[in-house]
């Protein structure tokens, strides 16, 4: 075994105690338990690194480390770590996205003089931790558990400022939508323990393998073939992907999550709760690979979200909204890619988002640091003079999400409508997924250089962007990094190139080819196409890249011109009804609110006096009617002597008779 | 010749209905205890004529424990008249009626 | 012996006690209930698997002497424990402790009756988890009503009167009828049976020698003997639609009790349903296994709707019990290792967890004198290690990894789906879980009204800082949940020893 793999389980522990350290400590640190949580997440990132080196070399590692709960003649539940490439990529972008947020927030929360950093650190700490323990769980039951976790702390933080009404709300929100999706996930992890014996990911004792061996044995489990049962556990599970990685209907809680500081914004929706969800389905690929139905149930509920949040992206005015909603639509299309069966597009895409969703958001960060706390891309304008570094940033972050070409998003979102593409050619139906995920490109592109110009271009519309406030190296450090990363991780996939040019330079897809057998990209391509019955056409990658740099390239021109003018206007406005309705989130809010409010609270309180009038009334009427009897009997006893002696007398002489007549003596 | 078993019973019973007649008329708390001694007296003479019928003692000893216990609730009886009158200044029975309901 | 020690310590304590001054009262009680608490978890340390003692295990620290002898019946002084009542005589100790150091800043009089009764109380629920004959058993658990009653009735809120009468008629109703179906039980096994012993009577039953009495046969019997005990345990648990005693109750008693009575009085139901109906009458209670499993799930989500639209901290809390303890149901019925193991394993949890949220409820009654959600609001920023607690108890209870609510329920889940017995198992299972989405939303909605938000406080209370004695039993509490979560075989080992051959009964080894 690898050193590496032996120091690997502290990847998790580093974060974890410094969440013990800040949580205890921390009011006597001097950053207030900054500092042992940037130790810890640096360690952990070196240690990631270090590991990511061994499975580089090609060893992997798949170990049971404790056990939860032992059965003696029945399954015990543990918990384990599986490093292989896909957990070990993970592992190294989570880590460095936790370390680069601890580092961004000296400058964003300590500079700032907040109160309750000890808090804060100690939650961020516990959020590292659980995601990185989510990341190498080897089992689908460790992964709900730091899944559930993960949530938790994203609660915890998304409150962070609970003295306001608004994170107090926005908190509950993002927890009871998500524990929404969790109750489904959960009955999954029950259901496939209960089939299958095991939750381990890897294996041939894993559960993707007895899954996949079931349906070709054609066994019946509860009465139902294993094709449909395999698919039910896998849209039960799908149920908790939906709720953590926003995709509709479950998506409303993400952008009110924006009430969190934004360097928890940074984390929730790059590296660790929003990332959770679709990390999860590439772990258990397997065992979506033999289910079309589940898989196209997840390509389409991800294209449709792709294009369906893209479009509420292009109102928003707040900054954090705008990319909230980006967030939402390119968790859609890393669901698209696992849902058309391209595993590496979608991990790849997983990746680039990382960066430059992390990178955004802190450059967003930063511009509102700038901006004394305010929010609204209205309010700004100009801020390029003043933010050379987070403006150029910035830029990079921007051009890798609106997909332009030679930055990361391009090619990852590329990979993914390729695969789509090639699917949708062979089963028609997929196109449809393709068309929407091609328009929310454009739209895409339109609402990224939209937010770029009305921030940075332009002139400055208010006081605070003609003199924004400076900041330091803790911001800026973070940005350069994921600056760069956003502009050069893309080229470690380049699919169009390598076809074109006939090179061996797909370095991902070598890399997630590698390790074990079950969980190899070569592998989930045979299942994919033999056991769920895809088929691929032949079509070169070059045309369909160039259509969507195109509509890419026509978005982002667009929403330039349109908003880097001096004053810039809202065209889109001019929509009308049709305005109102994206503009209030297709009343998706409302819904749920009448959901939660006019539904289930009307019910609850229907419940409640059920439970007052007619249970406990019952019971109530019973001593009632007890109380009135007795009260009416005993006016028998009107406390005269006489009376007493006269009831006896007559009583005794009754019984007397009673005897005589039964006992025959006349 | 002893009187026959029927002469002692309807003794008997025909004390026990004059204490019974004289707890259900009488209004009078002394009446009404000397009626119940009288009721008790009329058990007492159906324990010896029993016993005297069998033969053995059982039924007077009985009559004896009766005797006693008629004498301590005498003494009780009297007390609570006691009280009755210090309270209402009578012995009527049917004016104590505080303690019902 | 050491189990006689247990009872007499705590009985004699109680009466020292009640003969000291009301100033020492708390303190005494509190060094006196470490001795109970001391000797629980040596035999804790001590103990070695035995099985299922009403199912031919060998009971641990057994003692048995014929206590009153009525020939052919002989009552008997008999005690021991096995892996499914150790735990619960541990946590029965450790919540008496708890509650009492909980009590000494609310409680301000009579203090010597109080604690003097609370022990009593600890006495009895220990006499119920260790008493294997019928009629010492059968003491013990009436034993638990009268202190309650009086705690209720005497330091209660304003309208305890009335839930204290209707705590004690419920109860009371409830072990008569459970007594008249144990007791023709015994007369009907007849005298080559003849015994009080729980055992020995669950051997005879599984042995076909029920014979028929009073004109019914043995089949009938069995059945009527069944749903008298079930009845009667029902109400104790308690699950819909017998539930109602518990929420008043509940409000009126002070917090300590409140502890004590959801903690651990609740578990005497679940407790006696597993040794009685699911043991020893299991051949019924498979063939009833739709209508309880149903009552389960009605009791899961019922339970839970009516926390919803509650309130009053406490209230919430209380119905929120009813939902938990429907999971118990649920998980006994399934007849599966880790159904029953996960049931017995959720007593536990929800004692722990169900006695921190009220502790902590109280803490916060104790500085603002309301419970009311609408009352206050960003009590976080007066509060902050209580709403700590309180946010940390809220998640267990929610059923957050790591804590032993999420431990408990994922056996009885896993329990429950995989059960042959309950027909469409994955089905009901499902439809139970959706509580864990109702707890969700009463619990976020009670945090977000009255811990967060800007501060606001109706009742104009000055806000002290609570005192030490008021947060450390909840660190307590909160530090075992968490070490239940993190390692749920402390207990879950020696649980599922016992709790194999009763699962083994629905044919699940």
């Amino acid at each position: 075994m690898d050193a590496a793999f032996t120091y690997a389980p502290l990847i998790a522990l580093f974060p974890l105690a410094s969440f013990v350290i800040a949580l205890a400590f921390g009011k006597y640190l001097p950053t207030r338990g900054a500092l042992p949580g940037i130790v810890a997440t640096g360690a952990s990132l070196l240690v990631s690194v270090w590991v990511a080196a061994a499975v580089w070399q090609g060893h992997v590692h798949h170990e049971v480390l404790y056990t939860w709960i032992a059965g003696e003649d029945v399954v015990s539940l543990e918990f384990g770590i599986l490093l292989d490439p896909l957990s070990a990529l993970m592992l190294v972008v989570v880590s460095l996205i936790s370390f680069l947020v601890h580092v961004f927030s000296l400058g964003y929360m300590n500079a700032e003089g907040e109160t309750g950093l000890p808090r804060y650190y100690a939650e961020l700490g516990l959020f590292s931790f659980s995601m990185l323990a989510f990341v190498y769980a080897d089992n689908l039951l460790m992964a709900f558990i730091f899944f559930e976790l993960v949530g938790v702390c994203s609660y915890l933080l998304i409150g962070f400022w609970f003295r306001d009404g608004a994170p107090a709300s926005a908190q509950k929100k993002a927890f009871l939508v998500t524990r929404f999706g969790d109750y489904f996930f959960l009955i999954g992890v029950v259901g496939i323990l209960a089939t299958f014996g095991t939750t381990t990911f890897v294996g041939s004792e894993g559960f993707p393998q007895l899954a996949e061996a079931a349906i070709a044995g054609g066994e019946t489990f509860w009465g139902i073939d294993a094709s449909q049962w395999v698919t039910l556990l896998g849209l039960l599970v799908l149920g908790g992907v939906i709720g953590k990685s926003a995709q509709f209907p479950l998506h409303t809680w993400l952008p009110d999550a924006m009430e969190g500081p934004t360097t928890v914004s940074a984390l929730i929706h790059a590296a660790t709760m929003v990332a959770a969800g679709v990390y999860l389905v590439a772990r258990m690929f397997g065992f979506y690979a033999v289910s079309p139905t589940a898989l196209a149930i997840i390509a389409f509920v991800g294209a449709f979200t792709a294009l369906f949040a893209a479009t509420m992206g292009v109102v928003k005015d707040d900054i954090k909204q705008v990319l909230a909603y980006s967030t939402i639509s390119q968790y859609g299309y890393m669901m698209l890619g696992l849902g058309v069966g391209g595993y590496v597009a979608a991990v790849f895409h997983l990746m680039n988002h990382a960066f430059f969703k992390a990178l955004l958001f802190l450059g967003a960060g930063s511009v509102i640091v700038a901006m004394h706390h305010k929010q609204n891309m209205w309010e700004m304008g100009g801020l390029k003079e003043h933010l050379p570094v987070t403006y150029w940033t910035f830029l990079a972050g921007s051009l890798a999400l609106a997909g332009i070409v030679p930055f990361s998003g391009f090619w990852s979102k590329d990979e993914v409508l390729f695969e789509a593409l090639l699917l949708g050619a062979e089963a028609p139906i997929f196109i449809a997924a393709y068309a929407m995920a091609l328009a929310a490109v454009f739209l895409t592109g339109f609402y990224t250089f939209r937010m770029v110009a009305l921030t940075f271009h332009g002139e400055a519309r208010t006081d605070d962007a003609a003199t924004p406030h400076g900041v330091g190296w803790s911001i800026k450090f973070p940005l350069v990094v994921l600056g760069v990363l956003a502009t050069v991780a893309g080229l470690i996939n380049m699919k169009p190139v390598a076809v074109v040019a006939d090179l061996d330079i797909l370095y991902l897809e070598t890399w997630l080819d590698a390790g074990f057998e079950t969980t190899a990209y070569g592998t989930y391509t045979t299942l994919v196409t033999e056991v769920a019955g895809f088929s691929y056409a032949d079509i070169g990658p070059l045309l369909p890249a160039i259509i969507a740099l195109v509509l890419a390239v026509a978005g982002a021109a667009l929403g330039y011109r349109t908003y880097a003018v001096a004053e810039p206007t809202e065209p889109v406005k001019r929509l009308g009804g049709a305005y109102d309705l994206v503009r209030a989130n297709y009343y998706q809010d409302e819904f749920q609110v009448w959901l939660a409010e006019g539904f289930t609270a009307r019910l609850a309180r229907a419940a409640d006096s059920f439970d007052q009038i007619v249970i406990d009334g019952t019971v109530n009427g019973i001593s009632t009617v007890s109380l009135r009897a007795g009260s009416r009997v005993r006016r028998l006893q009107r406390g005269i002597v006489t009376n007493y002696a006269a009831l006896m007398a007559a009583s005794i002489v009754a019984l007397l008779l009673l005897f005589a007549v039964y006992g025959g003596w006349f | 010749m002893a009187a026959p078993m029927e002469a002692y019973l309807l003794l008997s019973a025909a004390l026990f209905c004059v204490g019974l007649f004289g707890v259900l008329t009488r209004r009078n708390a002394l009446m009404f205890l000397i009626s119940v001694e009288l009721m008790l007296n009329a058990a007492n003479i159906n324990l010896v004529a029993f016993s005297l019928y069998h033969g053995n003692l059982t039924g007077q000893t009985f009559a004896l424990f009766v005797i006693a216990l008629a004498a301590a609730e005498v003494a009780i009886g009297l007390g609570i008249i006691m009280v009755l009158n210090r309270q209402y200044d009578d012995v009527d029975v049917t004016r104590a009626a505080t303690m019902r309901w | 012996m050491l189990i006689e020690a247990m009872l007499l310590v705590t009985l004699v304590g109680a009466l020292v006690v009640f003969a000291s001054p009301n100033r020492y009262a708390g303190r005494l009680a509190f060094a006196i209930s470490l001795l109970p608490l001391g000797i629980s978890l040596w035999l804790y340390h001590r103990f070695e698997a035995v099985g299922n003692i009403f199912l031919g295990g060998d009971p641990a620290f057994e003692t048995r002497a014929i206590w009153i002898d009525l020939q052919p019946y002989a009552i008997e002084w008999w005690v021991g424990v096995d892996g499914i009542s150790l735990p619960l005589l541990v946590l029965a100790t450790i919540l008496a402790t708890l509650a009492i150091v909980s009590a000494w800043t609310p409680i301000d009089e009579r203090e010597s009756q109080f604690y003097g009764l609370i022990l009593i109380l600890e006495t009895g629920l220990i006499g119920v988890f260790v008493a294997l004959d019928f009629i010492l058993w059968f003491v013990f658990w009436e034993v638990v009503l009268i202190p309650m009653y009086l705690l209720i009735g005497i330091w209660g809120g304003p309208r305890r009167k009335y839930a204290a009468i209707k705590f004690f008629v419920y109860t009371n109703v409830a072990s008569l009828a459970m007594f008249i179906g144990f007791v023709a039980i015994v007369f009907g096994l007849g005298d080559a049976v003849a015994t009080f012993g729980m055992p020995e009577i669950t051997a005879a039953l599984h042995d076909g020698q029920l014979g028929a009495l009073a004109g019914l046969d043995a089949a009938t019997l069995k059945l009527a003997a069944f749903l008298a005990i079930f009845a009667g345990f029902a109400v104790k648990v308690p699950m819909v639609p017998v539930h109602t005693w518990l929420p008043d109750a509940h409000v009126e008693a002070p917090s300590p009790v409140s502890v004590l009575l959801a903690g651990v009085l609740l578990k005497m139901g679940t407790y006696a349903l597993l040794r009685f109906n699911f043991t020893m009458f299991d051949d019924v209670a498979q063939q009833l296994a739709v209508p309880i499993a149903i009552l389960a799930v009605i009791s899961v989500i019922y339970g839970a709707m009516l926390a919803l639209a509650q309130s009053d901290l406490k209230r919430i809390v209380a119905y929120s019990s009813i939902s938990s303890m429907g999971y118990v149901i649920l998980g006994l019925v399934a007849y599966t290792t880790y159904g029953v193991g996960g049931a017995t394993f959720q007593m536990i949890s929800h004692g722990l967890i169900s006695g921190l949220m009220f502790m902590v409820v109280g803490v916060i009654y104790n500085q603002t004198h309301t419970r009311m959600v609408g009352d206050m609001a960003g009590l976080a920023d007066r509060m902050p290690v209580v709403v700590g607690v309180f946010v940390a108890g809220a998640f267990a209870y929610m059923g957050l990894p790591l804590m032993s609510g999420f431990a408990a329920e994922f056996m009885i889940f896993y329990g429950a789906f995989e059960s042959t017995v309950v027909p469409s198992a994955p089905l009901v299972t499902a439809v139970a879980m959706f509580g864990i989405v109702i707890v969700a939303g009463y619990l976020l909605w009670a945090m977000q009204q009255s811990l967060f938000g800007p501060f606001r406080l109706e009742t104009d209370e000055p806000l002290g800082r609570a005192p030490i004695q008021d947060i450390a039993p909840l660190f307590v509490l909160l530090a075992l949940i968490i070490l239940l979560g993190v390692d749920p075989d402390i207990f879950v080992t020696m649980i599922q020893d016992a709790a194999d051959p009763v699962a083994a009964l629905g044919g699940d080894t």
